[in-house]
């Protein structure tokens, strides 16, 4: 089972370079990629007003139930996209290569047949990229590990001193 | 965990388990409220109406640039609620430590008992156990009168050698010593990977 992900610098600006695109093409508001425990991967657009992280948990555990539920009517391949269509800003959550996934916020005036299919095309895109990511274990070592752990407990104390 | 080396960010998830009604949410909740708000975000709770967990509760901590590293915690809870055990699990994918939060109540001994039990099976469900997941162990409650002995709940529990700490979520007390144990906790435990 795999551990924890790694996202390589190079990986990061070609799945950077997709989501531009999507976000450009479509004229949506923002587009953020997920993993399936929640995790923010990227983001790209106007996302003052939102938070990137919430949205990456709730849109995690969106998935997660409509899985679920879906298995619980009998689908055998429970995955797929879930929309949201708002009065003013609409929503669509579509699933990658199982493990991730694709959040697109945009302006509820947007076509949405159009929104689908650039959506579609962006996330064959990042399938295979999907794959390139690394396992924690395996990763290639990058942090001196007693400057960060004695770092980070000295601003833990610092910064909740008194709590 | 999750590591972005573009942005240079280390994202990290700790999860608050625990019987229904033992302080999870008020752990969160006293975090928020008590934290810088340039640190954190907004705490997020899907409750029934009757105020009880549904599925999750969310806050996000970030503590600024270290040894030029970006550290974000994510704080989850699950829903305490027997029914909920599967959306316990899929709050569990993907954790990096836990705290397993008691209540110190002599009659909730067996509940937490329990809880314990599913979360050993979520966790071999996902392919952890209690083993091999930083865990540490919060008795909450310890002002109620009836509170259980913290050793007889240590040994009862059966969590050999995790750290331990007593609590009072509603005034706060232990709040942030258990927070700051299981963020080194799960940070050391993450380094030994990196």
């Amino acid at each position: 089972m795999r551990t924890g992900l790694v996202l390589p610098e190079k990986l990061g600006k070609q799945i950077d370079c997709i989501l531009v695109e999507l976000y450009r093409k479509t004229a949506a508001e923002c587009v953020l990629l997920a993993d399936i425990t929640g995790q923010l991967i990227d983001a790209e657009g106007k996302t003052q007003g939102i938070d990137p992280g919430l949205v990456a948990a709730l849109a995690a555990g969106d998935v997660a139930a409509m899985a679920e539920l879906t298995r619980q009517i009998g689908e055998e391949n429970p995955q797929g996209s879930f929309l949201h269509e708002g009065e003013k800003k609409s929503i669509y959550l579509f699933n990658v290569a199982d493990s991730f996934i694709l959040i697109v916020i945009f302006q509820a005036d947007i076509p949405v047949g159009l929104m689908r299919l650039f959506v579609r095309r962006a996330a064959e895109r990042l399938h295979p990229l999907t794959a390139e990511f690394e396992d924690v274990m395996g990763a290639p070592r990058q942090v001196s590990n007693t400057a960060f752990s004695t770092t980070l407990a000295q601003e833990l104390d610092r910064v909740f001193e008194g709590l | 965990m999750f590591i972005n080396w573009k942005s240079r960010e280390i994202n990290l998830k700790i999860v608050y388990y625990g019987p229904a009604l033992s302080g999870k949410t008020t752990n969160l909740e006293y975090i928020h409220l008590k934290t810088n708000p340039c640190m954190r975000g907004e705490l997020v709770s899907l409750k029934t109406r009757g105020d009880r967990t549904l599925y999750f509760d969310f806050l996000q901590l970030e503590l600024g640039q270290i040894a030029g590293l970006k550290p974000r915690f994510n704080l989850y809870t699950v829903p305490g609620q027997v029914c909920y055990a599967k959306s316990r699990e899929l709050v569990l994918q993907g954790a990096d430590g836990v705290v397993f939060v008691a209540d110190s109540q002599q009659q909730r001994l067996e509940d937490n008992l329990q809880m314990m039990r599913m979360m050993e099976t979520n966790l071999q469900a996902l392919g952890h156990s209690l083993r091999t997941m930083p865990l540490v162990l919060q008795c909450n409650k310890r002002d109620l009168p009836n509170a259980a002995p913290v050793s007889t709940m240590r040994q009862q529990l059966g969590f050999n050698g995790a750290p331990c700490f007593e609590s009072v979520a509603t005034k706060g007390a232990g709040v942030f010593n258990t927070l700051k144990a299981v963020i080194n906790l799960v940070v050391s435990h993450a380094q030994r990977k990196l």
